[in-house]
């Protein structure tokens, strides 16, 4: 009995073999052609996905996407799956937060200055956020299935650490481009670091509708003004 | 109108904005969507204005030989004269609003005007109370410049804008084009198909605006008014100085011939909304009645109008037509548009031709102050106008509205600045240049200021 309950907890520590892996994230501009311009490296996720994906730890408070001067603060937020994020708002106005990112979608409706609402995410899969009110309001919540993800500096460069060994997937996720993926097996043979292009694709606000799939733009124009 | 004169009106506005206070914060409220079945979803809105109006005191000689007694005292000529010259406060707008929706394919708009000092039609003696709008639409009519899910068929009824209107203002001013040609609702039928999504036809069948005259500065002015009947007539408003144009509708008769209009447009435009191109040529077509009775007025309009008080003040027209064939632009780039339009008329053989084009910007500005969970300043759009009516005929010997044939240009230019969630604040300067019978440049100017509340 109590060496399969040592088993049990062996099964529930970190592999023994942490592998460490390095690499850089590129950003391309649209056709591949040279560096671009104008968008951050740092707001890249670079995540691990084992083959044989362990238990995920969720944290006892909830993350939080902040609005502020009319943004969404942070404007990348990595949660993993089953974590809820609350969304206080700081500024003195109205806002209505929400996305119809299946199948993550929700709706807070409109509310005021305050602690905010919250909101859990089940499933895992990107979740694009916008204000209802605010078109130019855009956040991003990556909500993830594996605990090995983060952020390049701003040189591009990136090391994830303490992953498994064995097979598995890297991803590059920009809120601007298409992901890139790359299946790998840990640890990998040679020094060399991984190299990720990705090419810029998309505006930094991108092209979206309210939450009832209507324009925002032409809810402005003024049609009680003959 | 001068501020002590509209004391009682004031008073109406602001117990309607104490009435309607509670759903002051309503103009950011989700929109829901509309119910099926029987039941609409009822939308009321309500917007009034309050201006500061300066206009310019200009008057022109007008060689008409008027009877002295028509003329106030000591006065040998008669003139056409800025309408109202001066600083005036003045409660322009308290309109009604009501859309009823029933599902994608059926909706229903009303507008009524309880004030509406600035579309007073013909003159300040006109009907106090207007029914703007009362339509009925089956089928989905896309706004311009922007795609339609599919294809499709709409039939609307009613009074409603004609279709070549510029949907989308960003002043409060008028320009030439816009106030000679299709100012003022129609009533009738107008049926429109989308041939998919880019491609689309409309044909309507409408009573036809009368022929009138009117100031193209804010004021139309007064001509024919019951005043003016009085020996030595010395009105509080003048004539303006006056161009042709299509007046409104008395009412919904439709009876009597019908004008008929067509229009083939081909529209573009993202699936956002943001980025959009549209473009339309048209065509009305109607005859001209020997005389139109209007409201405020004891000058008929249309061919009475052309004919003048006495023969030797009637204008050359040589049949009952009146055709206007044009084009028009709309177009889009995120808080960047244009409208611009071309106009082609023969009115009874009097041939004129007018262009407009109106560009427009909207920014959006940081958040810095807020009252009540709501934004202080929340955008600024600066906007600008040019206009240009050729009137391409001369005038008879005598007449007493000259200005009808000489050549107009107007540049409009302004700035909107959104001061809080329904409120706006407009302050715009018509420049506003026409060619004299003599050769000679003169302007009419006018500053209009517009303070806007709409919920």
């Amino acid at each position: 009995m109590r060496i399969l309950a040592l088993a049990l907890a062996l099964l529930a520590l970190p592999p023994l073999h942490a592998e460490e892996l390095r690499g850089r994230v590129q950003l391309l501009a649209k056709g591949g052609k040279g560096a671009a311009r104008g968008s951050d490296v740092r707001q890249a996720v670079v995540y691990f996905e084992p083959a044989s994906p362990g238990p995920l730890r969720l944290p006892e408070t909830s993350f939080q996407m902040v609005t502020e001067r009319k943004e969404l603060v942070p404007r990348v937020l990595v949660v993993p799956r089953g974590s809820r994020v609350r969304f206080p708002n700081q500024d003195p106005i109205l806002h209505n937060v929400f996305s119809v990112s299946a199948p993550n979608q929700f709706d807070l409706g409109l509310y005021r200055q305050g602690p905010g609402k919250e909101k859990r995410f089940e499933e895992s899969g990107l979740v694009r956020v916008y204000c209802n009110v605010h078109h130019n309001m855009v956040a991003y919540i990556l909500v993830l299935s594996t605990p090995y993800s983060v952020s390049p500096n701003a040189a591009g460069e990136f090391v994830l650490t303490g992953l498994p060994r064995g097979p598995g997937k890297l991803t590059v996720w920009h809120e601007q481009a298409d992901s890139w993926t790359m299946t790998l097996e840990l640890p990998r043979k040679g020094p060399e670091p991984v190299v990720a292009g990705v090419e810029i694709v998309r505006p930094l606000i991108p092209s979206h509708l309210n939450k009832t799939g209507q324009s925002y733009f032409r809810s402005q124009r003024d049609r009680y003004n003959n | 109108m001068a501020l002590g004169r509209s004391r009682e009106r004031w008073c109406v506005l602001l117990l309607g904005m104490a009435f309607c206070g509670g759903m002051a914060g309503a103009a950011e409220e989700p929109v829901e969507e509309a119910t099926a079945g029987l039941k609409p979803r009822l939308d009321w809105g309500l917007e009034a204005k309050a201006s500061f109006r300066h206009s310019e005191d200009n008057r022109f000689v007008v060689p008409f030989p008027f009877d002295p007694i028509m003329l106030p005292v000591g006065q040998t000529r008669g003139f056409e004269q800025t309408v109202n010259p001066g600083s005036h406060f003045e409660l322009s707008t308290v309109s009604l609003f009501v859309d009823a929706v029933w599902g994608d394919g059926l909706a229903a708009h009303g507008k009524i005007d309880f004030i509406d000092l600035y579309d007073r039609n013909p003159t300040s003696t006109d009907k106090k109370v207007d029914v703007d709008e009362a339509w009925i639409r089956f089928g989905i009519e896309p706004d311009p410049a922007a795609l339609p899910a599919r294809g499709g068929v709409y039939l609307k009824a009613g009074k409603f804008p004609k279709f070549e209107r510029q949907d989308d203002r960003h002043l409060e001013s008028y320009g030439l084009v816009s106030t000679a040609f299709n100012r003022f609702e129609d009533a009738g039928a107008e049926l429109g198909v989308n041939l998919g999504r880019h491609v689309y036809l409309k044909l309507s069948a409408t009573a036809g605006n009368p022929v009138f005259l009117r100031d193209p500065n804010a004021l139309a002015g007064d001509n024919g008014t019951p005043a003016q009947r009085q020996p030595n007539p010395d009105p509080e408003l003048h004539s303006g100085v006056v161009i042709l144009y299509d007046a409104e509708i008395e009412d919904l008769d439709v009876d009597g011939e019908l004008e008929s209009g067509a229009a083939l447009g081909y529209r573009f435009a993202d699936e956002e909304g943001r980025n959009g191109l549209d473009v339309m040529a048209w065509g009305y077509q109607r005859k001209l009645a020997e005389t139109v009775e209007l409201e405020g007025t004891f000058y008929g309009g249309d061919l009475d109008l052309l004919n003048g008080p006495v023969p030797a003040s009637a204008f050359a027209v040589t049949n009952d037509d009146k055709k206007e064939f044009g084009g028009n632009v709309w177009l889009y780039l995120g808080g960047f548009s244009f409208f611009g339009q071309y106009v082609d008329q023969k009115l009874g053989g009097l041939p004129r031709t007018g262009i407009e084009g109106e560009l427009a910007w909207r920014f959006e500005l940081p958040l810095v102050w807020a009252v009540g969970d709501r934004q202080l300043f929340t955008y600024i759009s600066p906007a600008v106008r040019y206009s240009k009516l050729d009137n391409k005929f001369s005038n008879p010997v005598t007449t007493p509205s000259p200005s009808f044939s000489w050549d107009w240009e107007k540049i409009d230019a302004g700035l909107r600045l959104g001061l809080f969630s329904g409120i706006d604040l407009t302050v715009e300067y018509a420049d506003n240049r026409f060619i004299l019978g003599s050769g000679a440049k003169r302007e009419n100017n006018e500053l209009l200021t517009t303070l806007r509340w709409k919920m």
